[in-house]
Parts: C-alpha cells; structure tokens; sequence
C-alpha cells in the first residue's frame, strides 16, 4: 500500500490546479449541506420553546366593546374548554408621533406584564407605572429606533397626551415589527384617555392544556360567535399563524439550502467523475507501466481515488467548519427574533454524517471511472500511449464551416462536443449557475409584486392615512387640493364573518377602482356594482366558494348578500380577505368611510413635493408616505441566501468549466501542438479554446432562463401554498425584463470563455516539439 | 541558386541533459536543393530542422530563412512565419483526428483565412489521394495519411518543405511511394530539407547529404544526380 500512497501523492502534487479545482467544489457543496442541516436542527425550537416560557396564547380574540360586554367575554374561556386566560383587556388603535415619525399600533390596558397566559417578558426599563408611561416591544423599538425614555406624543385623541416609554417587552403572541402590527401597553387606568371615540375594543387570551389544531381553534371560535351577540367578534388569530410567521424564513432558507448543497454536492460528483476519466485517458501509458511493475487493478483504481479524496477531504474539514460558523447568524437572528438569548449551535454527528457522506459520495464517483484504469490490458495501453479521442461535435463543425465562421473559432466549437458526457456534466454545472442567477434575480422582484399588489396596488404613487379627527370629506379635499392625482382610491378595512371561515376575514372596502391600481386579478372580474366581491384563492378554497357563487356575510351583526365575481391575489390576512365596493357596505351601514387613500399621481409629478403639500395640509390628522414596498426580513433573507446561492454556483460552474477545458486542453495537447506547427497563432489557440466553451453555456445559459422562472414560481406557489392557498398570477414571477433574461445566457458565455483564458493561455504556450516528440 | 536558409554559429542546448543539442553549427541551404540531414539517433538532426521551422529557438546563433532572421520573432510571428513560408511533415503524420482528409489539408489555407479548395483539389490529384477526401484518419492507410499530411504541408504554396522522418511509421512500399512523392515535388522546384536516419534513402534521393553527429557537421557533400 506504501506504493500507493506514495504514487498517488507524487500525482497529486503533478495536479496541483486539478486538486485546487475539486478542493474548492467540495468545500463549498460540503459547506452549504453542513449549513443548511446545522440550520434545520438548530433553529427548529425557538418558537416552541419562547411560546412554552411565556406561556404564549393558542388563541387572541379581539371583541368590538361597543356590541360584547366585558362579563360575557370574560366567561368565553370556559366555553371553549381553556386551561388559562387573560383579559379581557381593553384596547384602542393608537397614533402617535416621535421626532417627526407617525406610528399606528394598538394599544393595550394591562396592569402587569406577568399572568397564566402571555407572559410579556421585559427585556428592558420597567413595566407602565402611572398613566403617562407606555411598554413597546423590542422589536417595535429596535426596527423604529426608540429608545427608553423618549417620549411620544399621542395624536389620535385631540388631547394629544404625551407617553414615555419605560419598558421594551418580548411578546410571542405578535410577529416582528417589520412584518406585523404591533402591540402596546399602558396601565388600563390609562386607556380612557386614549381611546377616540367608537374604538374601544376587548382583546381575550386563550391557552390549552395541549396545543390545539387549527380547527379545533375556528370550531372555538365558532362557539364564542354563537354565545355573544352578532358582531361581537373584530378579530381573531392563533399561535399556528404567528408561529408560521417565525419559522417561515427558516423554512425558506433551510430549503434553499438543502436543495442547492445537493445540487452543489452532484455539481462536484460531475466534476470529480469527469477529472478522474480525464486523468485515466491522459495517463494510460503510466497504468500500463504501473500494471507493469506489478500493481493490481485495485491497487491502480487506489491511486487515482486517492488522489481526489485527499484534496476533497481537505475541502469537506473546511467545508464543515465554515458551514457550522456560517450557520450561526441565521440561528442567531431566529433566536433574537423571539427576544431569546443566542448561544453558539452546532452539533458534532451532523457534521460528521456531512462530512462522511460527502466523502462517501466522492469516493463512488471517483472509484468508477478509476475502475476502468485498473482492469486496462498492460501491453494494449502502453502501446497506443493516449485513449482513443472523441469525436463527437462534427455537426457543429460542419455548421460554423458552413457559417463561414474563422477556423480557430470552428475547431474550438467542434471541441465542445468532442467528449459528449463531459459536456453535458460541465454543460449541467453552467446551467444550474445561470438557472440559479435567474432566481436571484427574480424572486426579490416577486416578493415586491407581491408585496405591492396585495397592499397599496402596482401603480400607487402615495398612501394616505387619516386619523379619526378628521373627517373622510376633509381627508379628501386636503388630498385633491396638493395637486391633481389622476387617482384617488379609498380604503376602509372592516372585519366581516364568512360561512365556513371561522376566524373574521377582512374585508376591503373601496371607493373609486383598485383594478386600475394594478391589484392582480387571476380569473373572472373586478366587481363593477355593489353587492359584487373579488377574493383571493385562498379564501375562496376555504369557505368552498367558485365564481358565481352567492353567499351571504355577516358585518357588523347585520346580514349582507355576496355574489363572486372575480379572483385576485391577495395576501393580506393569510388570503382570507374580501375585495368589494365601499357601497357594498354602506347599504346596511351608511356612516363607512375610507380611512385610507391610495393615490396615483399624474405622471411627471413630484411624489415627495406633493407629499409635501398633503402632510403640511394636515400635519397631525394625516398621515402620508410614499407607496414604497418596505424590506421585510423574510424577503431580505431568502433573497441574500439566494445571491450567495447564486455566487456559489458560479464559482462552481467556473470550476468545472475550467476543469473541462484543462482535461480537454491536456488530451488535445498533440492537436494542439500539431496546429501550431501548420501556422496557428497563439491568439488563435486561445480562441479555439475559449470557443469550445460557449457553445455549452449558450445552451446551457439559454434553457437555464425558463428553468429559472419556473422554479421562481415553484417557490411562490410553494409560499402561496403555505399562505394559505393562494395560487400565483403569472405577473408574480414573470419578473424579469427581455434585456435580463437575454443577458442571463450571455453573462454565462461571458464567465465561460473568461473560465476558459488560463486553460486557452497554457494551450497557446504549448511547446511543439516537446509535446510532438512525447508521442 | 540563391542562399534561402541559413544558419550562423547555432547553439542548442537542453535543459536536464536531454540528447540533440546542436554545437555552433552553421549551415547553409540553397533554394531548390533536396538536402537530407543525417544521423543517430540524439545526434541534433530534429533539432536543426526544428530550429529552421521555428518550432524551436536556438541558445545562441542566428536562423535565417529568405530574408527573415526568425530566432527574433515573436510566437506569433513564427506562427505566421510557418503558416506562409514552411510546409512540415512529420513522422507520425499528426493529422487532426476529428477533420476529414480535405478538411486537415485546408487548415493552413483557412488559418490565413484563405478558401483554397480548388488549390486542395489540385495537390490532392497531384498526391493521389482524391478519392479519401472526405474520409477520416483513422480510415486511412498509413501511407495514405502521410500523403494527406503532405498535402496539407503544400497547401499554402510554401517555399521550404521540412520533413521529420516522413517514413519511419510507414511500411517499405508505403515508404517508397512517400519518397518518389518528395522527389518529384524536388523535381518542380520545391526546396526540401529532409531528416532521416536511414542511408539508402539518403542515397537515392537527397542532392546534398548533411550528417550531424553529437551536435556538430561532420560532413556536408552535394550529390550529383542524373537527370530523369
């Protein structure tokens, strides 16, 4: 065995950039699986185990205080079999201003942070203390900047008291500030005064002796409905919808991992599969002399094996330690994002069973090709020296002949195709990069059509908001009186009871056309009379309604009559919301106003200065911002995994490119020297090399752009999916503008032929008569 | 006749020992003449001819081949330089495995970006080769190989034909035709610097006989040859 060894060291040292090729493929596909596993079984816990140390709520209900009595809620936790409850509390949406910012929230009348249920764990300042001080949460404070001690001024009560915030909480019974509204809290003696009008409402918080299903939850909801008087119920939500919140970036980017480290792992099984024949077909006199000296064939198979494991085992212990260290900001951010306290997670068996099955894997694929070595006949291979060469790739000669193409540029081309499954494995390679880069670039795109379309519309320049001091008239005139927008549409979100849906659904009532602010119908039409509704797919598969269907909801304790007639996205409460006429509403309730105004201006108009003028209109009463589609973690997570994704993977293609084209280069080195001798420059060498690599990323560059939507779309139907059904408009991920998706394929040639200028300079340099006198 | 090759004072010298270094050899080749260089093996005679293809560069000393002093020019000036000047014929053919007989004969002309097809047509009538055209190398003789790679070392019309052992892979009959082939090309006036090892072939064909042994000249003499 010391032969071995010693001759497959000897070997490797005479690879150098073949080892250094396979080292760095197998550090990063072993670097991606360890990240991806160290992710799936470190950050699957954090939910359950803040949700179980506070003592988390299974189910809030906020009940509207003008129609349920505090009494008759407060006995709703029995009804429903509850082991522990809090509340009722009384709350109230809340406005309030700091250092020029508006904030909206609801606000909470609670005297203490502890209790049997939603514990709210202080993480810093202390508890509201007299009614003049106020709790946010962390996350609230850390995504605006608040800090202890600031002190804000309440401006939707023409009071406009001033609060301090005295204590930053962690709630697990609410999601992150940049994804959900937020909670606070204020002494309940201090609710009063901050209540306007008509806004009172009751929150109540449920928890059961083992964690319900979620129908179990609606079937209690349903019971709470059918006790108090109609209309009772505002809204309602559940630790199964907050704990998707939480986990939903880890789902995403544990997936997306996964998935590209065993892409990543296969793109380094092709690429060792093809040196390790590569270096058979180079070296078949020296397994003729090896044989010779009296090798067996498994001694000769060991050689070559050997000589790929010790670089990729190298890779792999690298691999491992970057992937666990890698793995550690997104661990700490699931952590952090429950307010918990990160500790450093890795776990030895996941690394070792990552380690051993990469090392498993590469050994398989390096031990087939290096069968073939050692079962060649001694005398047979040291007397024809080199393997007999491909000869595929003909056809494409023929045509770039016929093209008129130079010749250097026709030969390399031809080359491309000489060796069909190195090809294709370094055509696999280059197609998953490009595919991968299409993604990239897609999906943050989609997440934005998404985010917009299901929010302020496509085509909103400005949002506006109006407290209720000011009437919707006011709010109108100040909007048309800054400039003249070309449209106005007016939204009053409402809760509405549907049959067979259990939790209330939202309802959004318009005036003016939201089909023209570029809401995504999938089927039917926006509706065009009263009575008329648009819901999303999600909604519509829950509560089993098709297009057509009549059916009647329930607002405010009043019976109103639906008819279906379209289906648009719509992502808002989890899919389960109603698009519809304000008019709709305002047959059985005549006082529903907008409360916010989504506004396309004329185009060529100022969007700040205009805003300018609206805020100035009204600086307490309104509050107004630009349409933008804000940066939300999940988004920004998915999308930062996947530009490192797409990194990884072009420096794997460009690995096995350049891997390719140095077997190719070294095989043809007689070709090569032989063109040289007829006349052919060293320019013209480094073409035809180069030009034997574009042929394979044009391919491959070209069917990775559809392959790269559809797995855009794959992933938001996915999310769709876990969403709550909602299926994906072809708007969502046909994203990508024609100049992208044709630069997709010519960026691959472009990094191609660049993969190929080292291997193309070595063949330039090629020493005619050394190479011709090998022979 | 006129001086069309020369060398002054050349020095080759390997590194790592390796055999065929030359030793101040001077040398000069006339245009038209049929000179054969001989010798053992590792006596320096592959490594003139290399030198004069500029496949080469020497240690020390001067190449000239027509007016150009080659030793000083660029990789990609020796390229062009072969390309237009220099037809090579090698031992072991070397022709490109995956192009057809006319494709390997057109690559000197298309690396010039030349069409030269009729001009192919001509030297593969005159070689006797037409009829394998379109077939590929390893669907021909060796004798048929070797004359495909003679046509393609003519395509370009060059002055000088360099041959390295262009019957040492060929069996004696195949061998013979290669070299009534070069005699004739000789006869219309193709200056040809030929390397053998084997005298008799020396013998008969070569108009000046040059032997190289250990680096050096040993003999140098012109043959007189009837006239067909």
């Amino acid at each position: 065995m010391k032969a071995v060894f010693y001759k497959a060291i000897k070997d490797l040292r005479r690879r150098r950039v073949q080892a250094a090729v396979v080292f760095v493929t197998a550090l990063l596909a072993v670097g991606t699986g360890t990240m991806a596993l160290t992710l799936i079984a470190q950050t699957r816990d954090p939910y359950k185990t803040a949700f179980d140390a506070q003592k988390g709520s299974h189910l809030q209900v906020v009940f509207d205080g003008q129609v349920a009595d505090p009494s008759a809620i407060a006995s709703t936790p029995a009804m429903v079999g509850a082991s522990a409850s809090g509340g009722p509390y009384r709350s109230t949406p809340l406005q309030f201003r700091l250092n020029g910012h508006k904030y909206s929230m609801t606000t909470i009348g609670r005297d203490a942070p502890g209790g049997a249920v939603q514990q709210l764990r202080i993480t810093a300042g202390h508890w509201p203390a007299n009614d003049g001080e106020i709790a946010l949460t962390r996350s609230f404070a850390d995504v605006n900047h608040i800090s202890l001690g600031d002190k804000v001024k309440v401006i939707s009560v023409s009071q406009e008291p001033l609060l301090t915030v005295t204590a930053e909480v962690a709630d697990v019974d609410e999601g992150s500030a940049d994804v959900s509204n937020q909670n606070s809290w204020v002494l309940s003696s201090a609710i009063s005064g901050l209540a306007s009008a008509g806004s009172s409402s009751y929150l109540m918080n449920y928890r059961f002796a083992k964690d319900p299903s979620n129908t179990e939850l609606q079937a209690d909801i349903t019971t709470i409905r059918a006790a108090l008087p109609a209309g009772s119920i505002t809204s309602s939500t559940n630790y199964i919808a907050i704990r998707t919140v939480f986990n939903i970036t880890n789902q995403i980017t544990t997936g997306l991992l996964l998935a590209f480290s065993v892409v990543a792992l296969l793109a380094t099984v092709a690429i060792v599969a093809s040196l390790v024949t590569g270096i058979v077909i180079s070296a078949y006199r020296e397994i003729g002399i090896m044989k010779a000296l009296g090798f067996t064939p498994l001694q000769v198979d060991l050689v070559f094996v050997l000589q790929i494991l010790i670089p990729v085992a190298a890779g792999s212990l690298i691999g491992v330690a970057i992937g666990t260290a890698g793995a550690q900001p997104l661990v700490a951010s699931s952590w952090q994002a429950l307010q918990l306290a990160y500790q450093p997670a890795y776990s030895v068996g996941i690394d070792a069973v990552v380690l051993f099955g990469a090392l498993l894997v590469v050994t398989v694929a390096a031990f087939v090709p290096a069968f073939r070595a050692g079962r060649l006949r001694a005398a047979e291979v040291i007397a024809r020296a080199s393997a007999p060469r491909g000869k595929s790739g003909r056809w494409l000669r023929r045509l770039g002949a016929q093209l008129r193409l130079p010749r250097a540029l026709v030969l390399g081309s031809g080359d491309a195709f000489a060796r069909p499954t190195r090809a294709i494995m370094t055509a696999m390679t280059i197609f998953i990069a490009a595919a991968t880069v299409t993604l990239a670039l897609g999906v943050p795109r989609s997440f934005s059509t998404i985010i917009s379309a299901s929010t302020s519309g496509l085509n909103a320049d400005v949002v506006v908001h109006r407290t209720a001091a000011i009437s919707d008239a006011d709010a109108t005139n100040a909007i048309n009186s800054a400039g003249r927008p070309a449209r106005v549409v007016g939204e009053l979100d409402q809760s509405v009871a549907v049959p067979g849906i259990g939790d209330p659904v939202l309802a959004r009532l318009f005036r003016g056309n939201p089909a023209q602010l570029g809401f995504l119908l999938y089927s039917g039409r926006w509706y065009s009379a009263p009575g008329e509704v648009v819901a999303p797919r999600a909604l519509m598969q829950d509560a089993h309604l098709r297009l057509g269907d009549h059916f009647t909801v329930t607002v405010a304790g009043k019976p109103l009559s639906l008819v279906l007639v379209g289906d648009a996205l719509d992502a808002t409460g989890g899919g389960h919301s109603l698009l519809m006429d304000l008019a709709t509403v305002q047959a059985i309730e005549p006082d529903a106003a907008p409360d916010t105004y989504l506004i396309a201006l004329q185009s060529g108009s100022s969007i700040d200065a205009y805003i300018s003028r609206v805020a100035a209109a009204q600086p307490d009463l309104l509050d107004v911002s630009k349409a933008s589609v804000g940066t939300i973690t999940i988004t920004q997570t998915v999308s930062n995994v996947l530009l490192a994704l797409a990194a990884l993977m072009i420096v794997i293609a460009i690995a096995g490119i350049f891997n390719t084209l140095l077997l190719n280069s070294r095989e043809r080195v007689r070709d090569t020297a032989t063109l040289k001798a007829i006349g052919m420059s060293p320019r013209q060498v480094m073409l035809m090399v180069a030009a034997s690599a574009a042929p394979l990323a044009i391919i491959a560059g070209a069917l990775a752009v559809p392959a790269g939507i559809g797995l855009d779309r794959a992933l938001f139907v996915i999310l769709g999916t876990a969403a709550g059904g909602n299926d994906i408009p072809a708007a969502v991920y046909e994203v990508l503008p024609l100049w992208e998706l044709l630069a997709v394929p010519a960026a691959a040639v472009i990094v191609a032929v660049a993969a190929a200028l080292i291997p193309g300079r070595w063949a330039a340099r090629t020493n005619v008569v050394t190479a011709l006198h090998a022979e | 006749m006129s001086e069309f090759v020369q060398l002054d004072s050349v020095t080759k010298v390997y590194q790592g020992g390796i055999t065929g270094a030359l030793n101040g050899v001077s040398l000069t080749i006339e245009e038209g003449e049929f000179a054969v260089i001989m010798g053992p093996s590792g006596s320096g005679k592959s490594t003139l001819l290399n030198l004069v293809a500029g496949l080469d560069r020497p240690s020390s000393g001067t190449v000239t081949v027509g007016k150009t002093q080659i030793d000083k020019l660029s990789e990609a000036g020796l390229a062009r330089f072969r390309r237009d000047h220099v037809g090579l014929v090698f031992q072991f053919f070397y022709l490109l495995p995956n192009l057809t007989a006319l494709e390997n004969i057109l690559l000197p002309a298309q690396l010039k970006g030349r069409n030269a097809t009729s001009r192919a047509h001509e030297v593969m009538g005159r070689l006797g080769i037409m009829e394998v055209a379109e077939r590929y190398p390893n669907r021909l003789s060796g004798g048929q190989q070797q004359r495909v790679a003679i046509a393609r070392a003519l395509i370009n019309e060059p002055e000088l034909l360099l041959a390295d052992e262009p019957t040492g892979a060929l069996d004696t009959q195949s061998g013979v035709h290669v070299m009534e082939l070069f005699a004739q090309l000789h006869r219309d006036g193709q200056t040809i610097v030929f390397v053998t090892h084997d005298p008799r072939l020396a013998q008969r064909y070569a108009t000046r006989l040059i032997t190289v042994t250990d680096g050096k000249i040993v003999d140098d003499v012109t043959v007189a040859k009837e006239v067909a």
